[in-house]
């Protein structure tokens, strides 16, 4: 237990003094990595809140209009229509009816002219669905196309072509931001290992005297490990900081905009947290790689 | 003093025991292609005192580092104290250096450090909160003659204190063996010999003690046992040497 304590006292210590002797290359490793942090929450919150902004217009996509044949009996569509209700992927189902249907289409003059000489109600009655999610339509589409009480020439309104476009933007920013993401976090670890060599580098004979004397290889890397968790955490917290300042302004200034982004608190939170907890995890492996050149000689 | 004269006949000091140190057939090649050694075989018992003598380049640090298992030999095995360390794994070698004290030609000292803090060193980075730590660095000063000196940093210490520091230093966890690579090469004669007085007292404690050293003087002085290298072959090994073969200007 002491000796756990006094190694713990001696690495904190050689740590601070490792920061403190090299300020100049302590610090500019810390901004670095502060920018980079600030880099990598930066991308994901805006990641986070055009994903939210988009499943907002999702969400308004998600309507699918079933066309009902004319012939179709009253009780098979209103079994239908408690059958989708009932459905846990649907928020809603209206029937419209063939009347319903002509007054909603005569709005349009020209429309309303030509069914005026075509004497009859062409129109179709239909359910009108909300799905929650996008999704669920092409599955829908699929189910009424089988049902028999379904208009067979224009069973839905289904549009693939729209749908399947905003799944891609969706997807393409996701893997974007993840990639991003990667390359940033490599690029921090290549930084405090060349940060650490600096210090390994300065406490070179310290080093080779504690080999001499039969220091173990542990002994010698945790002071280096804990100096490069420390900047890790420093970037962290200082970009972290700045992260979250420029969400909220950039939530304030959106809202007053087309697009209101929300604020999410809960993922602000988590992201935070990862963000801490990430900026120390890279400075320790960093830390890691780079005395580990110098300890197998 | 009578001296054997056959090239590597005079043979150490018979001991019942087992040699402290051995190397059988050592040889080592740098990667760049350097013969450092070739062909080592050497047995140096518990409580004797070598100089290892040689021109500039012979192989005597070479030795030494294969010793602590700084390197590995090329071919060959060397035992200290029965374990075989040519092959010992990486894991191992902290506990086997410290049956070592080294001390070299730069004393290696941390400038940022005193006297005592230095010497304290060593036990900080190997037995991290052992008791009776301040008693123990006192005592190594006290034998190296540093008692008033303990609050000192090296740049305030002449070159000969500086080296008695780092002696302090190899002395504080009590080594089986003592290993000083050309410690007086920065030294006067004068305090070169007190260093050499300082090891002697060492041995004289029960240490074994190897020095490496191209000091003729100090060799010719103390009459101790000379083993000689040239071009990495031990060419002479004798009890009681000199630094040159008796008689003649060669090694
Ligand atoms: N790391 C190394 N790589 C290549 N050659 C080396 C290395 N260390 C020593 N040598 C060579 O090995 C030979 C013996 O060196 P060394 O043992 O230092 O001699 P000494 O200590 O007797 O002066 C020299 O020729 C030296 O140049
Ligand atoms: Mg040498």
């Amino acid at each position: 237990m002491r000796q756990i304590f006094a190694s713990l006292w001696f690495a904190l210590h050689s740590a601070g003094q490792n920061f403190r002797r090299n300020l100049g290359v302590s610090l500019a490793g810390v901004f670095t990595m502060g920018l980079i942090i600030f880099l990598v929450g930066g991308s994901l919150l805006f990641t986070h809140s055009v994903d939210t902004v988009l499943q907002g217009q999702e969400q308004n996509a998600s309507h699918l209009k079933i066309y009902l044949s004319d012939n179709a009996s009253l009780a098979a569509i209103t079994n239908f229509e408690s059958r989708l209700q009932h459905d846990p992927r649907v928020i809603s189902v209206t029937f419209e009816t063939k009347d319903q249907a002509k007054e909603q289409a005569s709005q349009n003059p020209s429309i309303e002219s030509a069914l005026a000489v075509l004497g009859s109600n062409p129109l179709p009655a239909s359910l009108n669905l909300d799905v929650r999610k996008l999704t669920y339509l092409s599955q829908f589409n699929a189910e009424a196309k089988a049902m028999p009480i379904v208009d067979s020439t224009t069973p839905t309104d289904y549009n693939s072509d729209v749908i399947s476009k905003l799944n891609t933007v969706i997807t393409v920013i996701e893997w974007v931001g993840a990639i991003i993401a990667i390359i940033l976090l490599t690029i921090s670890i290549v930084i405090i290992m060349n940060t650490i060599r600096t210090a390994v580098y300065s406490r070179r004979t310290e080093i080779e005297i504690m080999k001499l004397v039969g220091a173990t290889d542990w002994f010698v890397r945790w002071p280096f490990i804990l100096e490069g968790m420390l900047g890790g955490l420093l970037a962290a917290i200082f970009s972290g900081a700045v992260v979250f300042g420029a969400y909220r302004l950039f939530v304030q200034a959106a809202q007053g905009n087309l697009l209101s982004v929300p604020f999410d608190a809960r993922y602000t939170i988590t992201l935070l947290i990862v963000l801490l907890v990430g900026g120390v995890a890279v400075g320790a492996f960093g830390s890691f790689l780079g005395v580990r050149r110098f300890l197998s000689a | 003093m009578s001296v054997a004269v056959a090239e590597r006949s005079a043979a150490p000091p018979q001991h019942a025991l087992r040699p402290v140190i051995s190397f059988h057939g050592v040889s080592k090649v740098f990667p760049n292609g350097t013969e450092a050694l070739r062909d080592v075989d050497l047995a140096i018992h518990q409580g004797d005192f070598c100089f290892l003598v040689g021109p500039s380049g012979a192989g005597k640090s070479t030795l030494v580092r294969l010793l602590i298992r700084d390197e590995a030999p090329s071919t060959g095995r060397i035992f200290i104290d029965g374990q075989e360390v040519s092959r010992m794994s990486h894991r191992k070698l902290p506990k086997l250096r410290r049956k070592f004290g080294i001390v070299f030609q730069d004393y290696k000292l941390l400038q940022r450090r005193t006297v005592a803090q230095n010497v304290a060193f060593a036990l900080q980075v190997t037995r991290p909160g052992q008791r009776h730590m301040r008693e123990k660095v006192e005592e190594v000063l006290w034998i190296v003659g540093l008692e008033d000196k303990l609050d000192k940093f090296p740049d305030e210490l002449s070159g000969g204190e500086q080296q008695r520091v780092a002696i302090a230093r190899a002395l504080v966890h009590r080594p089986r063996i003592f290993l000083a690579d050309e410690p007086t090469g920065n030294l006067d004669p004068d305090t070169s010999w007190g260093i050499v007085q300082l090891l002697l007292q060492i041995n004289h404690r029960g240490t074994t003690v190897l020095m490496a050293t191209h000091n003729r003087e100090v060799v010719d002085l103390v009459r101790r046992r000379v083993i000689a290298i040239d071009n990495g072959r031990v060419v002479r090994d004798e009890a009681e040497g000199q630094y040159l073969r008796e008689g003649t200007a060669t090694l």
